[in-house]
């Protein structure tokens, strides 16, 4: 047990501090479309270019190799920098925290040497193939077809809840490959070329009117088998370790953040008028409970983050043990932007953008995606229930 | 940086446990039910012989030499254990009076062989610690006691046990004994009118006794939705239980991942460590008090027996909440405190 930070981790915190400084966009990320796409793609590559890309990835696939710790530095230098967006709100997301580490992990030579540099250089957008209309929390009864046709798999089918197909190069798509096995045995994990023929894309709004959100809908779309990842009928076990990291490491950003976040929110408190019209809201004193233990709670976050970290040094891929993490960050997330709409008074009617300085009322719309997305709560407690307690499955 | 325990700190937790799974056995103490003092001199000899009033008291002072945040483990085990007796008050006057360079004091203390009881102001805002003390007091641990540590605000004092007059009342917990008493112009043994160094100590390990309260209930919740077994299956298949089960869990991990920080931020004196002492006393206040509860809901009627030990760590939640500030004065200065980020 120590909070001791090595000479490395420390000239590493200030190289990052002064390299933010002056690499930092400072005009506001485009929220949808091409623009938003060239935005994310031109940051990374800046990123790349500073030698801030793959920060954890291992250095022989272009990466930096370096520590989980390092990382979380990383996030919290970069939200000190007081960015105009939040990090995590970038359509690199699938590719630098979930089919990037899942190929490093899972892929072969060829598939990394193909994959992983356009991640890191921005010159790939990835997206998510895992839930269906008819599979979501259920994810291993998905029923989109790939036959096999010579060196090809023909895939047909649905997926949905597919954040930023409309900008993607390439998916991670899960199939059901051998409709005759137990459902957890015939799925298979492939690189799907988003530009292929019979693939059609739809958008969907949010209630946050964000429209990065598509469902994808597959008509005999042909895939070469060369891009299946982890083997023929085993991509359960790929997907599980590509959830492992979205559960485990992938919201380590986010958690970094919402400390931002309440910081901020208590400066709101002390500018704004509060809820008797005479002072400031922090004066009142329901208000000033609740700030108060959300601080303490994104305290308890950030202890958290590091004991999975702790966690994870210990061991090879990140273990069931993030559920209780991802847990406790969303519906803290939530209680947060509850309380932001509580503390800006009459200013929580007024819709704002989901990301950007000073807006309260999107990111709260949008917060509800943080107990839903990448398995809702009810999941992660199944998870923590029963890979971490030991209880039995219903 | 890094949270868990290293090996020999594991090693220190093994030894601690089997020493509490041997001698403090909550089903034998239940004799000990509102009597007014709970420790067996032996037994507290021997908790001092393994180094526990010492733990992280440096060897020049006479300690063992380990810091707060092997101590900071003992507490959390204590908790887990829902161990009774002065554990807190020998820590920390075994302490305070070797740093007052009073030798002999403290070591009878940590040899075990002077019992120490904790005063604190009851309801009164004019009490007084330091060199005499004065006002209402509620003292735990005071029947058998040969010393007490009296903690007002930010000073602290030693005063001898037989100078206090204090009428035992009918503690919430059984084992917990609590007398109310008030003095007047009491001389201290020894004192330290800048005792804001103790003060932060014993917040942090009041929280960590509190979150392994909010560990042992996780894992008594589990233990038990694993062997009841209703409707044909064990009762933790049941969503409803399984559920309570996990957020307990969060809870936990929570209060002892902020506890652990916090120890070692005071430790190393980083300047945010009261900030998270404070805050880690919030997160496993709330943790121990939360998951004791539901506790005894997950064990429904046997829960509720006074056989069952379920109702031993709600009582000694809310107590130990309670001692040396409570969850609302330990809220109250977070917002004033820096930034932590």
């Amino acid at each position: 047990m120590n909070l001791d930070l090595t000479a490395e981790e420390l000239s590493f915190r200030e190289e990052a501090s002064t390299w933010l400084h002056t690499n930092l966009p400072t005009e506001a990320r485009p929220p949808e479309g091409d623009e938003m796409r060239a935005f994310d793609l031109s940051w990374q590559r800046t990123l790349f270019d500073g030698g801030w890309a793959g920060i954890n990835w291992p250095t022989e696939y272009g990466g930096r190799g370096l520590t989980d710790i390092q990382q979380m530095i990383w996030y919290e230098e970069f939200a000190k920098a007081n960015p105009p967006f939040t990090l995590n709100n970038s359509c690199t997301f699938v590719g630098n925290l979930h089919g990037g580490p899942t190929i490093i992990v899972n892929g072969n030579e060829e598939q990394r040497s193909t994959y992983l540099p356009q991640i890191l250089r921005g010159e790939a957008v990835w997206c998510q193939g895992f839930s269906e209309p008819g599979s979501g929390s259920d994810l291993a009864s998905l029923s989109t077809k790939a036959e096999i046709d010579g060196d090809c798999l023909v895939v047909t089918g649905q997926k949905t809840w597919t954040s930023y197909a409309h900008v993607a190069d390439v998916q991670e798509l899960l199939v059901r490959t051998d409709p005759t096995a137990p459902k957890h045995k015939g799925i298979t994990w492939v690189v799907c070329d988003m530009k292929s023929p019979g693939i059609e894309i739809r958008e969907i709004r949010t209630m946050s009117h964000v429209t990065d959100f598509c469902e994808v809908f597959y008509d005999e779309v042909r895939i070469p088998m060369s891009n299946i990842v982890g083997g023929l009928n085993n991509g359960w076990r790929t997907a599980m370790s590509t959830l492992g990291f979205e559960r485990g490491t992938a919201f380590m950003a986010d958690q970094v953040e919402l400390a931002a976040t309440v910081e901020r929110l208590i400066e709101e408190a002390r500018v704004r008028l509060g809820p008797d019209g005479k002072r400031p809201a922090i004066k009142d004193e329901e208000l000033a409970r609740r700030l108060s233990l959300a601080r303490a709670e994104v305290a308890a976050l950030r202890a958290m983050t590091i004991t999975g970290i702790s966690r994870n040094a210990r061991s090879e891929t990140p273990g069931p043990e993030g559920s209780i993490v991802r847990l406790f960050h969303g519906e803290l997330h939530q209680r947060v932007y509850q309380l932001a709409l509580d503390i800006i008074g009459a200013d929580a009617l007024r819709l704002t953008e989901v990301d950007g300085e000073g807006v309260w009322t999107g990111p709260y719309l949008q917060s509800f995606a943080y107990t839903i997305g990448g398995g809702t709560s009810d999941i992660q407690r199944n998870i923590v229930g029963e890979r971490v307690l030991g209880l039995p499955r219903a | 940086m890094d949270l868990l325990p290293t090996e020999e700190q594991d090693e220190i937790i093994t030894t601690v446990r089997s020493q509490l799974e041997r001698n403090f056995d909550l089903h034998a103490l239940a004799q000990l039910d509102g009597a007014s003092s709970v420790v067996d001199s032996s037994l507290w000899k021997q908790c001092a012989e393994l180094g526990w009033f010492g733990l992280g008291l440096p060897e020049a002072l006479g300690g063992v030499g380990y810091t707060l945040a092997e101590e900071a483990l003992l507490f959390a085990e204590i908790g887990s254990h829902a161990a009774p007796g002065p554990f807190l008050a020998t820590v920390l006057a075994g302490r305070v009076a070797a740093l007052l360079g009073e030798s002999e004091l403290s070591a009878q203390i940590l040899a075990g062989e002077q019992l120490v009881a904790l005063a604190e102001p009851h309801g009164d805002s004019d009490a007084v610690a330091g060199a005499n003390v004065s006002g209402t007091f509620r003292v735990t641990d005071f029947g058998g006691a040969d010393l007490v540590l009296v903690l007002v605000g930010t000073s602290a004092s030693i005063v001898a046990a037989t100078d206090l007059v204090a009428e035992p009342m009918a503690s919430l917990d059984r084992l917990v004994p609590t007398a109310i008493g008030t003095v007047s112009q009491i001389p201290a043994i020894c004192f330290q009118d800048d005792a804001s160094a103790v003060q932060l100590r014993a917040t942090v390990l009041i929280a960590a006794e509190l979150a392994g309260i909010a560990t042992a209930t996780a894992e008594q919740s589990t233990q038990y939705a694993k062997d009841r077994v209703q409707f044909g299956t064990p009762v933790g298949s049941f969503q409803a239980v399984k559920h309570r089960c996990a957020d307990m869990a969060v809870l936990a991990d929570a209060a002892n991942s902020l506890v652990r920080y916090a120890a070692i931020a005071v430790l190393d004196g980083l300047p945010d460590a009261a900030f998270h002492a404070h805050a880690a006393r919030v997160v496993a206040t709330r943790a121990a008090i939360e998951n004791s509860q539901i506790n005894v809901q997950n064990h429904g009627g046997i829960g509720f027996t006074l056989e069952h030990t379920a109702h031993r760590f709600v009582t000694r939640a809310q107590v130990r909440s309670r001692t040396v500030g409570d969850l609302r004065s330990h809220l109250g200065g977070l917002l004033e405190q820096p930034a932590a980020l």
